[in-house]
């Protein structure tokens, strides 16, 4: 890897991240109370929540670890039919989650081996492929996914035989996107994270420095997964319905977009990425027509004009040439 | 051999040449992109697109004849192209590994386009199909076929030719395939690196437009075809070998034919499958592709 | 014009009864929420259906009666989208119920959220059986549903030839699947045979190869249900490889897509609930084709026509029923119990326990096309009960 990447190489002040912690952990549980009394504000911010988890498992891939998966939609898709099928069958959903989550991060862990050749487009490139076979099979599956009809009336799931109200599944929302970010920061603390982004900036240069690459990059798509996964298992009774086209390419760029637009490799940039582009489809509902060239326009302008995103172009130093950051591919592509 | 078997070996046969050469054009279109500017342009199905609405425009609505439509909507490219490379393209070029900026950027004006098609062309969705270029139907052995797109095979294969005639013999086309092989170099000899470019990025273009306009009129066509075409002349081009135009015609023409002969043997959807999972394996064992330069 | 009267009698005693005598007070309008297709894959059919429903809207807006708002919510055409606009018509517009989805997958997605949040809900224009399935409590649906089309096909091509073969061609989309289930499953109880089963995987160019394959079946009749602008193609190739037009059964024609088959075409047939060529059309029917046609240069076809009906069917619950403008329940059993009749061609309306409707289709054979028009005469209808055939367990 030519491009060093300064924000996230960068280990960040880590009390300053305890107190941004704690202060979204306030607004993520209060929001829920204090939209209690409009609901459609309250799901608004419940799927916002739900956003939140996914940009930062696809931060861990894409922001630290360099990967660009387009198939983590799909992945979280794996999770979402998975949770729907068991609880079909009389699981409790409580059970079915970390069952879902596990099914997914199994998946993505497999589906994530052609990292291991394959980097920057190419890989990207193979994930497009990847999630086009997934939502093919998602229709074509039609036992287990209802093909392209899709489930509709999942129920919220109950707790000791009463369902659960939806305030208190707004505040279990709340409480698994401030776990999400609990998990990021104490992995980009530790050993892990650290290798992670050594591997990022060069992956050959870390392979020589006795990093095990190939481990590591399975635990960055293991961990990842997970949050794909606990994120899907989470949608699907949060919407009430899910069917392919919950978890198309499209839901996979929009999630990308997040962490891109928020600032990659940064702990804090893709769930403000998150935080501002997940509702925005909400209330953009009347805007039709442009909301499309919109989120095209966004994804342009991320790549033109600020590919280190907005917390990553704030904190950075100037010296670096704009465009070169987005382009993680290593001098020796696999031609 | 029974008649009603021959007709079904003859139209697999048919079919699979109008496919195929149509997926063949787009694919080199793309191929030609990637191979000198280093673009995957994932938008390539929304110009194919584009191509085949604006045709639909002048045919239909403005009543032009078929013939003038085509040469119109691919005299059109030019124009298109070389303001979007102006605009956008063009800042990426000395950026190195830029291949997935270009991916990403292409990928925004896919979203770009198609949120444009929905709420400007969506409300005829269901009645996209353009005027015939001629009438009348030939028989091939006992296979009716209309002339209309045995046309409009002889015109892709044509298009191919010229293509391939102008790469290795014209100047110009040696002036892209040098860059193609090797910018420095093409440098040094006084090729102009940036002036080929634009070139190169309009020509495939030019090339995806003319498969969309006749593919236009060849079928009819929907909105969804856009992102269909897209995946289908990726898969061409990562098989075929990036940058490859032989590579891209070759496996297009296989691409075109399996299309057409896999329904005989077993359902179509296992077509879709079968495609995407070569594209993973050559992208996984050999990413330089079938036909690497 | 009696119908007219009567309904004006109604509508007058009940707007006494609700106002009180010689009392225009004025309420808040009452709102409906109309979530449908204006962007997206199904976009041809979401505008048709808002352009029937604006011309309803203008009619059941009649001065001294409590005002009717329909508020229109793009879906994109995506399932998702639609549940999300569903909330927030229900939560932020306050909707007495939820209609205009007019795809089966959009259509189930908001029946998900309105049997969930107890919100009804009137379906115009979805043909998925499962919009109606048992236990459905707050779904009214005014198109019959696509597993009875196919059961009505089979009805169809037994009276044309009795001991016919049919061969099926179709896209692979959830409203296709649901057309040959009925199809597949009453043939043999008809005695007919089904000779090929032909499904094309979404996003399919081409199909002579698959009408080579029917032409040597040598079918009596082929289905062919195409998506989108395949439809045409799969139209085009069978012809082109010598299949007769009036071999050709479409399980459904819009005004469009009739246009579209074009002239090669005449002979074929297509199925539909409403058609401008109808021999039962009220005068109210007429003039709304007539109307419709000055307007859109096209005639109305059965997606307007639910939807201009829809409103109608609105506005009747709620002269009959004034209570019901501001409760859901009310408004849930008034739908439920109603008894009326198309306004534009006098077929019945009734809903059973489930919210599916006594179903009907008809089945008209293209005589001519000139210009923007077509000409087609009916050449079959036949009724049946929603549940006739398992519809619920052909398709899931």
């Amino acid at each position: 890897m030519t491009q060093s990447f300064k924000t996230g190489g960068r280990i960040q002040g880590h009390s300053a991240n305890l107190l941004l912690l704690a202060g979204f952990a306030i607004v993520a549980f209060v929001l829920p109370i204090a939209l209690s009394g409009n609901r459609y504000l309250a799901f608004v911010a419940g799927v916002t929540m739900i956003h939140i988890l996914w940009a930062c498992g696809m931060n861990l891939l894409y922001g630290y670890t360099g990967l660009m998966p387009l198939m983590f939609a799909g992945i979280a898709g794996i999770s979402a039919y998975t949770v729907v099928d068991l609880t079909a069958n009389g699981w409790s959903f409580w059970l079915a989650l970390p069952v879902g989550a596990l099914a997914a991060s199994i998946t993505g862990t497999v589906l994530g081996l052609p990292s291991l050749r394959l980097k920057g487009f190419y890989f990207t490139l193979c994930s497009l492929v990847i999630q086009t076979v997934m939502t093919l099979g998602f229709i074509y599956f039609s036992g287990l996914t209802n093909g392209d009809t899709g489930f509709s009336q999942i129920p919220l799931p109950s707790l000791r035989g009463e369902p659960l109200s939806s305030l208190s599944y707004d505040l279990v929302l709340a409480a698994a996107a401030v776990l999400g970010v609990m998990v990021l920061i104490a992995i980009m603390r530790s050993t892990l994270g650290r290798r992670l982004i050594a591997i990022r900036e060069d992956d050959e240069l870390a392979a020589m420095l006795g990093i095990n690459v190939t481990g590591y990059k399975m635990i960055a798509f293991f961990v990842g997964s997970l949050f794909a996964g606990v994120g899907g298992a989470l949608y699907a009774p949060y919407i009430g319905f899910i069917s392919p086209r919950s978890f198309d390419v499209l839901i996979s760029m929009n999630i990308w977009l997040m962490v891109a637009f928020g600032g990659r490799g940064t702990i804090w940039g893709p769930v403000l990425g998150a935080a501002l582009l997940a509702p925005l489809s909400f209330f953009l509902q009347e805007y039709y027509t442009i909301k499309d060239v919109l989120y095209g326009a966004l994804i342009i302008a991320v790549i033109v004009l600020m590919p280190a995103g907005l917390l990553g172009s704030l904190g950075r130093t100037p010296r670096l040439p704009a465009a070169e950051i987005d382009a993680p591919v290593p001098r020796r592509s696999p031609k | 051999m029974s008649n009603a078997n021959l007709i079904i070996l003859l139209s697999t046969i048919s079919t699979g040449l109008i496919l195929g050469a149509i997926f063949s054009l787009v694919a080199v279109g793309v191929t030609i992109v990637y191979g000198s500017i280093w673009m995957p342009n994932a938008a390539n199905g929304q110009f194919f697109l584009l191509a085949a609405l604006f045709g639909w425009t002048m045919t239909v609505s403005w009543g032009l004849h078929p013939a003038i439509a085509a040469v119109l909507v691919i005299g059109l490219s030019v124009p298109l192209s070389y303001a979007l490379e102006f605009v956008l393209i063009r800042r990426f070029y000395d950026v190195p590994n830029r291949n997935i900026s270009y991916f990403v950027l292409s990928l925004g004006i896919t979203q770009i386009l198609a949120g444009i098609f929905a709420f400007t062309y969506g409300q005829w969705s269901d009645q996209f199909q353009l005027p015939p270029l001629i009438g009348g139907i030939t028989f091939i052995g006992p296979l009716p076929v209309a002339n209309n797109r045995l046309l409009v095979l002889v015109l892709a294969l044509a298009i191919l030719a010229a293509l391939f005639a102008l790469l290795r013999y014209h100047r110009y086309g040696r002036a892209i395939r040098a860059v193609f092989q090797n910018r420095d170099a093409a440098a040094l000899r006084g090729v102009n690196v940036k002036a080929s470019y634009s070139l190169s990025f309009a020509l495939g273009n030019a090339v995806i437009f003319a498969g969309g306009i006749l593919f236009a009129l060849a079928y009819s066509f929907d909105l969804t075809i856009a992102w269909t075409m897209s995946i289908t002349a990726f898969a061409i081009m990562i098989i075929g070998g990036p940058g490859s135009v032989l590579g891209a015609f070759i496996v297009g023409m296989v691409f075109g034919f399996t299309q057409a002969a896999v329904s005989t043997v077993a359902s179509p959807t296992i077509a879709a499958f079968s495609y995407l999972g070569a594209m993973l394996l050559i992208l996984l064992f050999k990413p330089s592709g079938l036909f690497a330069r | 014009m009696t119908r007219s009267l009567v309904c004006a009698a109604m509508i007058s005693v009940a707007m006494l009864l609700s106002t009180g005598i010689g009392g225009a007070q004025e309420k808040p309008p009452v709102k409906i929420g109309f979530v449908t297709e204006l962007t997206g894959a199904w976009t041809f059919f979401g505008t048709s259906c808002v352009a029937g429903l604006k011309f309803a809207e203008k009619q059941i807006n009649t001065p001294g009666k409590r005002k009717i708002e329909f508020v229109i919510a793009d879906n994109q055409t995506s399932p998702a989208q639609s549940v999300a606009a569903a909330r927030s018509l229900d939560v932020q517009d306050k909707v007495l119920a939820l209609s205009g989805p007019t795809s089966s997958d959009t259509g189930l997605a908001v029946y998900g959220y309105a049997e969930q949040n107890k919100v009804p809900f009137v379906v115009p224009v979805a043909a998925f059986p499962q919009l109606t399935k048992p236990g459905s409590r707050y779904t009214f649906r005014l198109e019959p549903d696509a597993v009875g089309w196919g059961y009505a096909i089979s009805k169809f091509v037994e009276k044309q030839k009795p001991g016919g073969t049919i061969a099926l061609i179709y896209s692979d989309y959830a409203l296709m699947r649901a057309i040959t289930a009925g199809l597949k499953y009453q043939a043999p109880l008809s005695g007919l045979k089904i000779v090929a089963d032909i499904a094309f995987p979404q996003g399919s160019n081409d199909a002579t190869v698959q009408a080579a394959q029917v032409l040597a079946a040598t079918p009596d009749y082929v289905v062919v249900i195409g998506a989108g602008g395949f439809d045409n193609t799969i139209t085009n190739q069978l012809l082109d490889l010598g299949i007769k037009p009036n071999q050709i059964i479409h399980p459904f024609g819009l005004t469009t897509q009739v246009m579209n088959w074009g002239k090669r075409s005449i002979g074929s047939y297509y199925g539909t609930f409403f058609d401008s060529n109808l021999d039962a059309l009220t005068d109210e029917g007429k003039s709304f084709v007539e109307q419709f046609i000055a307007q859109y240069e096209r005639p109305p076809s059965y997606g307007e026509n639910f939807c201009y009906v829809t409103a109608h069917v609105i506005r009747e619950v709620l002269d009959k029923n004034p209570e019901a403008a501001d409760d859901r329940e009310k408004f849930r059993d008034a739908m439920s119990a109603l008894k009326t009749k198309e306004t534009t061609s006098n077929i019945p309306i009734e809903f059973d326990k489930n919210g599916a409707r006594k179903e009907y289709i008809y089945i008209m054979q293209i005589t001519d096309i000139v210009g923007k028009a077509y000409k087609a005469k009916q050449t079959f209808y036949t009724e049946w009960d929603p549940e006739v055939i398992p519809v619920y367990t052909l398709v899931k």
